[in-house]
């Protein structure tokens, strides 16, 4: 039975709890569900209108041209999210490896690594956008100094490599999460069972494939359904550099410049319909939520305590 | 199936030299125990014995190849550690299958293996489980197992019991030794335990400070032991050693009466240290008589055996065998008398053992 008591010990708790709860339910909980319910109705700017079910859904998913650009947003995040799952997540298992091992300077290599984390997404977004610039960019200049004028692109200025470039710089600037909480994870396997596997072979790929990676799975799911969320979420790095339209010509376009653009308007078109917007927001926040928590489960299961 | 020979093993750490040259033969299906205080490098031999450490100086033959840069696993020992060290994501058929299957074996030959080790260690009901759904007792004995399913022609133990608890360690040493005989292949144990190393080991070798102090049979480190850190290491309760200077055919001990000692070794120096064990001394109750004056501090009763504690002059505290029945007031004066051919002699400048 539970039984509540006003004690000392359950003041503190209830003085504790109550501001974070608080904050929680003021500016998380009550915009999701007040999103939630925006989405039935019709509405006219800041005007609520009538009640119309499901038409937003309807709309944003099934009637042309926003369907079309519902699907190419979320493919482009689709795409995002594998991308940096092999880049940013791959190079960060493999810093992690490295840095585990302690190489010459690893103190200096793991602040290193992870500095860019720290740094402010707006800061980011800027370097990069400056580092891109067709002709006075770092990026360019480096090709053009090394003779590989053919390779020197406006990265950002053309379909092929807007997004991949945004992946990219995604990557650099995030790199150091992964790596730090595998390398945490690393750090906690207990040195006798490395010593143990060694006694049995010097594979470093079998070492890798059959002891070190299953005991770090816990820090491998958390690394994955933070970058499945993060994916999905993505807005700040892409609002920064390419603009709520998703520039060049909608290439870089993904769910949350959509859903920002659709819900608020933008600068050139003006439009905005808060009904169609919320039913992104609810369709996004559902799909994450969903996902994240049947893969969480599956990845739950494989995971042992050390 | 091995034998071992060791020269002139030195280890550093950065800096820091642990082991200070090493020499030792290891003979083919003996068991050996490595023993001494934490510190003394008997873990840093092991783990370089076994591969995982590189050896700063010296040779390490197996049979007569030199092994200083042969990898741990082509060595032909196994291991068993102090944690257990078996892999939590593996059911125990799958530890111990891990190492085999790496090194190619059939796999009817691997079943076989692990069948036969889960016989001799009462395992095959635990085939299936995870480590965690294991006791500390079974955990150490599926360690065993993945050791023996490798036929190693060494095995490494590095203080394989101290995670058990007592009941549980004598058991598993007596499981330990009844597996030495069993497959007799050589072994070498590691242990800080001195009753662990004097009932399981051919023989033992006793460290210090990175330097092997003696290597002999049990009863010969007990019964001689080179020098004062072994015999003080060896027993229990310890042997008392007496910083003592001699007079005439007798030694005395801070400013008592001179103590005679029939066997004491011609020649000896002026200085020197006696040791003697709980039973080496006749006792007597009283303030006169022959014999190290003492006073008793307490007495522990054991059932078969009582030891008296008493207080020596020079404040030293020696462990008595006194006979359980007689009973020794706290505090009351004692006269101790070496029995002849029980004492040690040891010289009280470099501690080593004089004749």
């Amino acid at each position: 039975m539970l039984n509540f008591r006003l004690t000392g010990r359950g003041l503190w708790i209830a003085f504790l709890i109550i501001p974070p709860l608080a904050v929680m339910v003021t500016f998380v909980a009550y915009p999701i569900v007040s999103a939630l319910a925006y989405a039935f109705y019709d509405w006219n700017g800041l005007q609520r209108g009538e009640f119309v079910w499901f038409e937003n859904f309807r709309i944003v998913l099934f009637q042309e041209p926003f369907a079309e650009w519902t699907r190419r947003a979320f493919m482009h995040n689709v795409i995002v999210f594998f991308s940096l799952m092999v880049v940013q997540n791959g190079f960060g298992f493999i810093l992690a490896y490295a840095l585990w091992r302690e190489p010459f300077g690893a103190a200096f290599h793991r602040v290193a690594v992870f500095l860019p984390v720290v740094l402010s997404t707006v800061i980011i977004g800027f370097l990069w956008k400056l580092f891109f610039h067709p002709i006075f960019g770092v990026v360019n200049q480096s090709l053009r100094a090394v003779g590989l004028d053919d390779l020197a692109q406006p990265w950002l200025g053309q379909s092929e490599t807007a997004l991949g470039a945004l992946i990219f710089v995604n990557a650099w600037a995030w790199v150091g999460f992964p790596t730090l909480v595998f390398l945490a994870g690393l750090q906690r396997i207990p040195p006798e069972l490395l010593d143990a596997a060694r006694m049995e072979t010097d594979n470093e790929w079998i070492l890798i494939r059959k002891i070190v990676w299953p005991l770090i799975a816990p820090s491998a799911t958390i690394v994955f359904i933070l970058l499945f969320i993060g994916s999905f979420n993505w807005f700040e790095l892409p609002y920064i550099m390419v603009g709520l339209d998703g520039s060049p010509f909608g290439s870089t376009d993904v769910l949350g410049l959509y859903f920002y653009r659709t819900a608020f308007g933008n600068q050139s078109a003006g439009v905005q319909d808060f009904g169609q917007g919320s039913a992104l927001a609810v369709l996004i926040f559902a799909f994450i939520a969903v996902v994240a928590a049947f893969w969480t489960v599956r990845l739950r299961r494989r995971e042992i305590q050390i | 199936m091995a034998r071992l020979s060791l020269t002139g093993i030195r280890k550093n750490f950065k800096q820091v030299q642990v082991l200070h040259g090493v020499d030792l033969q290891i003979n083919d299906r003996e068991f050996v125990v490595f023993v001494g205080p934490s510190g003394c490098g008997k873990s840093t031999l092991l783990r370089l014995i076994a591969g995982l450490d590189p050896i700063t100086a010296g040779t390490l033959h197996m049979d007569g190849r030199l092994m200083n840069d042969v990898a741990p696993h082509q060595r032909g020992i196994a291991m068993v550690f102090q944690s257990y060290a078996l892999y939590p994501h593996m059911d125990v058929r799958e530890n111990m299958a891990f190492g085999v299957t790496i090194m190619g074996l059939p796999a009817a030959e691997i079943a076989a293996r692990i069948d036969e080790a889960a016989r001799m260690l009462q395992l095959t009901e635990l085939l299936d489980r995870k480590p965690r759904e294991l006791s500390g007792g079974q955990r150490q004995r599926v360690a065993i197992a993945r050791a023996l399913v490798r036929k190693p022609q060494l095995f490494l133990l590095d203080e394989p019991l101290s995670n058990l608890d007592a009941a549980l360690r004598s058991e598993v040493r007596l499981e330990i030794a009844r597996l030495h005989k069993q497959i007799g292949g050589t072994m070498i144990y590691v242990t800080h335990d001195q009753i662990e190393a004097m009932t399981l080991a051919d023989r033992i070798v006793v460290m210090n400070k990175g330097r092997i102090e003696q290597v002999g049979t049990p009863r010969e480190l007990f019964e001689t032991p080179a020098n004062t850190f072994v015999a003080a290491f060896i027993g229990s309760p310890r042997m008392a050693l007496l910083p003592v200077r001699r007079q005439d055919d007798g030694v005395t001990l801070g400013g008592g009466d001179p103590v005679a000692l029939a066997d004491l070794p011609q020649g000896a120096p002026q200085d020197i240290t006696i040791g003697l064990r709980p039973d080496a001394v006749d006792i007597a109750v009283g303030e006169a008589g022959p014999g190290f004056a003492a006073r008793a501090v307490y007495t522990e009763y054991l059932g078969d055996d009582a030891f008296t504690y008493a207080r020596l002059e020079d404040g030293t505290l020696a462990a008595l065998r006194t006979d359980p029945n007689a009973h020794i007031d706290d505090g009351a004066p004692l006269r101790l008398r070496p029995k002849p051919g029980h004492v040690h002699y040891f010289d009280a400048d470099n501690g080593h053992r004089l004749a």
